[in-house]
């Protein structure tokens, strides 16, 4: 066993994801949401790499990788919506977003 | 070589099937016809190879089996989409793709200028197509199958002019009422494969004997079947719908209605013949309904005044007679009437399609009268098939009835019976046979036929309706010659490896009296007619009340199920339906309604609300996980 034991990347892992989450709820600024929602899954991704070297089995490690994919492609999208947000000369704030509940 | 004809025969038309559907308006519909048309001889092609190759093999090598694919595969059943070509079942595709061929043929002329031709030809070849599997299938769910499809599809025909109210009811009665069959027939299924874990026609009949143990058991699974024959060839007491069938398009009354699918009953019986002769009563039931409906419906046949309702009249008193002829075992006397009924009834319905088409679509015989003159050549036609149906010498209805009579005459006393009653048929068939031909072709000209032919000139009908008709008359006339009572009898002898004749066999000269005898009466029934309708030396005698209500059944039907379906239904709807349903409907409504209001708070359109919410959700869930664990 290298390295410090499981429970430290737990507390690290659960750590980052709850600044994340803390980010997403509490910042009005999409960019500042998209940069903490990047937290909040790359806490998880680090979780579920420390399990997948505990139990030594690779899972953990092909969550991770697709997780980065998801998150990579989510980038995109949220991204693009802010471009777009500025290129209308809307105000970069998620809470003037509320059309939908009309 | 049989099991590659046996596919094309069936595929050919679901191909034309399928080209016409898909196509759409990108075919022309005379194109649909020749599709039609030609998938059709392209399967009588087939089918005639299949019958030449398996001439070629020895009498008891003449089964073929070809197994497409497994359809259900469980441990205690298997069944697969198998074709069998064995001697009853090439008989049936040539009589099916043949008959069916010049049909469709007559079609492209008849339904000329129709509007919807091509949806009318893509039902006629899902009709051919359904009729090849229901004869080619090699196990009941196949044939079951094909007993559901061809129903469909006559469904779809006699409801092909949609805008007219009475073809709708006619084809639903038409639906419902084999559906009654459909259902008796797979209820025997269940009990086949419960009892005998096979649906496979050479499985169940090797275990005929043993089913035939349980006595209970066989009666049932023959009562069902017998119920299916009956539903689906119209015997009493299901006939009700093939009259009305005849609001659809003549050619497919001549196809479906007189040729082939209403033959299917005598197709089944013959076919599953181990099954009956294991329950003697229930065969003995089809024979003495055959017995009543070719009496009785050859009776009502005397009075109707709608030419093709007279010729549907006489499908069922024919079709009588091939029960009565599988009831008593004689199932290659059946096949034969089959085989000599689907020409000559074909011909007929076909030449009172040409009068028909001449007359503006006038069906009403009392309107015609005179046309021998201007239609001399439909004349003919209509001659020879009275003239093949009433059973005069020479034509094929001649033989095929003379063998089923003679095959009644040689048995028990029950047979005997069976053998007045056909006896007494034969009077009642050249009566109304006869009675048609000289309605329509004889006597002065009426007003409808001046007006209608006035300039008429030329040419009967067009010709893609009179050269069927042509080749039709041939095999009218020419198609009781497989099978000479003493001489030669080709046809049984082929049908024999898989339809033996249980019945007594008549001697050669007991057949030749009896044939002299129905002869005598056939031209007894035939003076009658002309005396009455042509010559009018006698008096028209006033019908039955009895008869012109079609002996009351549709009335019977209509009070003891329509009217108490009917009135259940409207007592449920106001006792039930409305109060519980509608008003729960209501309140379900309101309260979803209500709920809506109060969720719909929460929904402010903050983005960070909602992720709060998410967020509060899933710490609740895990905090439940942890503290019930």
């Amino acid at each position: 066993m290298l390295g410090p034991a499981i429970a430290w990347y737990l507390v690290v892992g659960c750590t980052i994801f709850a600044i994340g989450a803390a980010g997403v709820m509490l910042r009005r600024n999409p960019l500042i949401m998209l940069l903490s929602l990047e937290l909040m899954l790359n806490g998880a991704n680090l979780v579920l790499i420390a399990f997948a070297r505990r139990h030594g089995s690779l899972d953990g490690q092909v969550f991770a990788l697709a997780i980065m994919a998801v998150a990579a492609a989510e980038v995109v999208v949220g991204l693009g919506l802010v471009v777009a947000m500025a290129r209308r000369k809307i105000e970069i704030d998620v809470d003037l977003l509320s059309r939908l509940r009309k | 070589m049989i099991a590659a004809c046996a596919w094309i025969c069936l595929l050919a038309p679901l191909a034309a099937v399928l080209v016409i559907a898909l196509g759409g308006n990108r075919l022309s519909r005379c194109a649909a016809g020749y599709l039609a048309t030609g998938s059709t001889v392209i399967a009588f092609a087939a089918a005639v190879t299949a019958l030449l190759s398996t001439l070629g093999h020895s009498a008891s090598q003449r089964q073929t089996v070809t197994t497409a694919f497994g359809l259900i595969e469980t441990h205690a059943l298997s069944i697969k989409l198998a074709l069998l070509a064995d001697p009853i079942s090439l008989v049936m595709m040539l009589v099916v793709s043949g008959v069916g061929s010049l049909i469709i043929a007559y079609s492209i002329g008849y339904m000329k200028g129709e509007g919807e031709e091509r949806r009318y030809f893509a039902y006629i070849a899902f009709f051919v197509f359904s009729m090849l599997l229901l004869v080619e299938a090699a196990n009941f769910f196949i044939l079951l199958v094909g007993w559901g499809l061809v129903g469909l599809s006559s469904y779809l025909l006699i409801g092909f002019w949609h805008e007219r109210p009475s073809a709708v009811a006619a084809a639903k009665k038409a639906f419902i009422i084999n559906a009654v069959g459909d259902a008796a027939m797979a209820l025997s299924l269940f009990l086949l494969i419960q009892h005998a874990h096979t649906l496979d026609f050479a499985g169940v009949f090797g275990q005929a004997v043993s089913l035939g143990e349980n006595s209970w058991l066989i009666n049932l699974v023959a009562a069902g079947l017998l119920l299916g024959a009956i539903a689906k060839s119209a015997q009493i007491p299901l006939h009700t719908w093939l009259p009305d069938a005849m609001e659809g398009p003549t050619p497919v009354s001549a196809l479906i209605h007189a040729a082939t699918m209403v033959t299917a009953g005598v197709y089944l019986i013959v076919r599953t013949y181990p099954l009956f002769e294991q329950a003697p009563h229930v065969q003995q039931t089809a024979a003495g309904l055959g017995a009543v409906t070719l009496l009785a419906t050859g009776l009502v046949a005397l009075v109707q005044t709608d030419i093709k309702r007279v010729i549907a009249y006489s499908t069922m008193s024919q079709i009588g007679y091939m029960f009565l002829a599988a009831g008593i075992g004689a199932y290659g006397a059946a096949m034969f009437h089959l085989v000599t009924h689907a020409f000559f009834k074909a011909l007929l319905f076909l030449a009172a399609g040409v009068v028909i088409h001449a007359l503006g679509g006038e069906q009403d015989m009392r309107k015609m009268g005179g046309l021998r003159k201007r239609m001399p050549r439909t004349f003919i036609a209509m001659l020879i098939g009275t003239g093949a149906l009433a059973g005069l010498p020479l034509l094929s209805g001649f033989f095929s009835k003379d063998a089923i009579l003679a095959a009644a005459v040689s048995g028990g006393i029950f047979d005997k019976l069976l053998f007045a009653a056909g006896i007494a048929g034969v009077l009642l068939t050249a009566l109304y046979s006869f009675r048609l031909l000289f309605l329509v072709f004889s006597g002065e000209e009426s007003e409808l036929v001046r007006k209608s032919l006035a300039k008429h000139k030329g040419p009967e009908g067009p010709r893609w309706m009179t050269v069927p008709v042509g080749l039709l008359a041939l095999l009218a006339v020419a198609g009781g010659w497989m099978q000479i009572a003493g001489l030669w009898h080709p046809f049984s002898t082929f049908l024999e490896v898989t339809a033996p004749t249980f019945a007594y066999e008549p001697s050669a000269l007991r057949e030749w009296l009896l044939s002299a005898v129905s002869v005598g009466i056939t031209l007894g029934g035939i003076w009658i007619a002309w005396a009455i309708y042509s010559a009018r030396t006698q008096q028209v005698p006033r019908a039955p009340k009895a008869l012109v209500e079609k002996l009351y059944f549709d009335r019977a039907y209509d009070r003891v199920f329509y009217r108490p379906a009917v009135w259940l239904a409207q007592r449920l709807g106001s006792w039930f339906e409305r109060p519980v349903i509608e008003r729960s409907g209501e309140e379900i409504g309101l309260g979803a309604l209500g709920g809506g209001r109060i969720s719909a708070a929460i929904q402010n359109g903050l983005a960070r609300t909602y992720v709060l919410l998410v967020a509060a959700g899933a710490s609740l869930i895990v905090l439940l996980f942890l503290v019930l664990r």
